[in-house]
């Protein structure tokens, strides 16, 4: 079992998969040129869109220029609040003036809701990486009292969501067995032999074993949701685990269990994501 | 204990733990409810927690991609307009001078309206481009090596219902050590004449340089277009519109091959599940590689 797992860190020097970007950057005296960068990012779909786009940036590293309309929005809405006050006295601002700076305002409104906008476009790429929030440590917990197999199984399939979506704490519980990875909040009173049961604890507080639907929480405002996941956490995906109907018997879907997976950044699982986590979770389900 | 000394000697997880405050507020905060779901009265505790709430901006946005990428135009035009329209109308001569603080809230407007036009031909500019689906040709056939444990045979069975609901993978085929164990979806259909699919012959697909270059480099192989690469005859049993394929070594012993109906359909979130799917089907038939061997010998 550790064969499997100790092997999977090698993995990422071995693989050569296809690099999502292709930073071509001209780099130039001035800082703040125009250069191309060639991106080349493929979006998941239905229709299995793809593009290769080129792409003008100001070739600062670290700079989002999708949010540049929302800076413009809020410095132009600024001087024109400037401009009203200080430029002139009151007195004299004619009607005209106040049109004007009434489709200015809502144009810098406008501007401001244009990223936003624009993340729900087919072909937005998230350009955010996880962050990992503090006073979290990693952690990674199983139920000793399950088969090998299960073990081995648990063991994969937590791996894999940490590794291949944007989840920083997943948490699963199918059959009695719990297995915890990531990073964690853990209470100090919780020791290592007790964090099992801190988990089952919360769960039973939260009722997450009879959950029928998947729950999706894209944009977690400031508010802690449950006091089980890690404070940072901004998007939440519960994917309820079924048991497959045999055929031919005549019995109702059972709930089998649970998968958890918090992320650190909204909005962070896509169609494509969500997917992929309902066919592992169907994984435990048979 | 051994689920202990996994954490200290693995560490997958590949970002850097540095931590980025987050500066830009959101502009829409969804609220929560944190109203207790009336729970039936019986013995385990239904869920409650708050139940998401219906994101209708994105909705509405992706059902109207065009209209919303078309709409910085009509927003910043419009209001080009009118600002000019205003200009006149009011009796101010139309110069472009700093001087009044009426010109000074033109000028800002109208930078504006510029930076939501350009944004609108940008959005136009990068709209992706669909591809269309190739139906396979061929005939349906669903193959599994026999002497499986029901462990294994399960497994790959999973396999095949993930890649074909969630990917456009269309038909698998799994070749480990000199057999085919498993051809499951689109086959081509044997020009014999009686129309069945075509079997996989494993030992000359092993000997092909398709298989060859995999296995030396152990890492996934990507024929995004398939009807740009000759080796596409090295693979006859695949229907002949076959795509995009997938070649995924299992170790050192075997591949897996995922044919898909669009071109460059395998996306690489959609690649780096199947390399770790891979060696997970790898690590489950090597454990009762013994048991293939043997049985091929009876």
């Amino acid at each position: 079992m550790s064969n499997l797992l100790c092997s999977n860190p090698l993995i990422q020097f071995k693989m050569k998969i296809i690099p999502a970007q292709f930073p071509a950057k001209k780099s130039t005296m001035k800082p703040a040129s125009i250069s191309s960068r060639l991106q080349n990012s493929q979006t998941p779909s239905n229709q299995q869109l793809n593009l290769s786009v080129l792409r003008f940036t100001l070739g600062i590293p670290g700079l989002d220029e999708s949010y540049l309309p929302r800076w413009i929005g809020y410095g132009f809405a600024s001087l024109l609040i400037l401009n009203h006050f200080v430029g002139s006295d009151s007195a004299t601002t004619t009607p005209a003036q106040l049109r004007t700076e009434a489709i200015g305002l809502s144009l810098a409104a406008f501007s401001v809701l244009i990223p936003y906008l624009g993340k729900f476009l087919k072909g937005a790429s998230a350009t955010d990486k996880a962050t990992i929030p503090e006073g979290t440590e990693q952690i990674f917990v199983m139920s000793q009292n399950i088969l090998d197999t299960k073990k081995e199984d648990l063991a994969w399939a937590t791996y894999i969501l940490l590794r291949n979506t944007n989840t920083i704490a997943v948490l699963i519980s199918v059959q009695g067995a719990l297995c915890a990875r990531g990073y964690w909040n853990i209470p100090e009173e919780a020791s290592r032999k007790n964090l099992l049961e801190w988990f089952e604890r919360q769960i039973e507080r939260i009722g997450l074993k009879n959950l029928k639907d998947t729950l999706y929480f894209p944009q977690n405002s400031d508010s802690v949701l449950w006091e089980l996941l890690p404070k940072g956490t901004r998007s939440l995906l519960v994917q309820p685990v079924l048991q497959v109907p045999k055929p031919g018997a005549n019995q109702m879907e059972g709930i089998e269990g649970f998968v958890l997976l918090a992320s650190s950044m909204g909005y962070a699982y896509g169609d494509r994501d969500k997917a992929w986590i309902g066919a592992l979770a169907n994984k435990f389900g048979g | 204990m051994e689920v202990g000394s996994l954490h200290f000697h693995c560490r997958p997880i590949p970002w850097s733990p540095e931590l980025r405050r987050r500066t830009k507020p959101t502009l829409r905060r969804f609220l929560f409810f944190f109203r207790a779901s009336s729970s039936s009265s019986n013995s385990r505790a239904d869920y409650k927690g708050p139940k998401p709430r219906r994101d209708w901006v994105a909705d509405l946005v992706s059902n109207n991609d065009d209209a919303v990428r078309s709409l910085p135009i009509y927003v910043g035009g419009a209001s080009l307009l009118a600002v000019l329209l205003n200009r006149t109308v009011s009796g101010i001569a139309p110069v472009a001078d700093a001087s009044s603080s009426q010109s000074r809230a033109d000028l800002l407007a109208l930078g504006l309206a510029v930076t939501n036009i350009l944004t609108g031909l940008v959005w136009l500019s990068i709209r992706p481009k669909p591809i269309s689906v190739v139906s396979p040709e061929g005939v349906e056939c669903q193959r599994i090596y026999s002497h499986l444990p029901d462990s294994v045979s399960s497994e790959l069975l999973w396999v095949w219902e993930s890649l074909s609901d969630v990917t456009c993978c269309r038909t698998l085929i799994v070749v480990y050590d000199s057999h085919c164990i498993l051809q499951i979806g689109f086959a081509a259909k044997s020009s014999i004449g009686d129309g069945e699919p075509v079997a996989v012959d494993a030992v000359k697909l092993m000997q092909g340089s398709l298989y060859q270059n995999v296995i030396k480099s152990g890492a996934q192989s990507y024929l995004a277009n398939l009807s740009l690469y000759p080796g596409k005859s090295e693979l006859p049993f695949l229907p002949s519109n076959t795509q995009a394929v997938i070649l995924q070594p299992l170790g050192e012993k075997g591949v897996a091959i995922i044919g898909g109906d669009t071109i460059r359909g395998f996306t690489t979130s959609d690649q780096a599940w199947i390399t770790l799917i891979g060696e997970k089907l790898d690590a489950t038939i090597a454990k009762h590689v013994k048991d293939l061997t043997l049985s091929a010998q009876e």
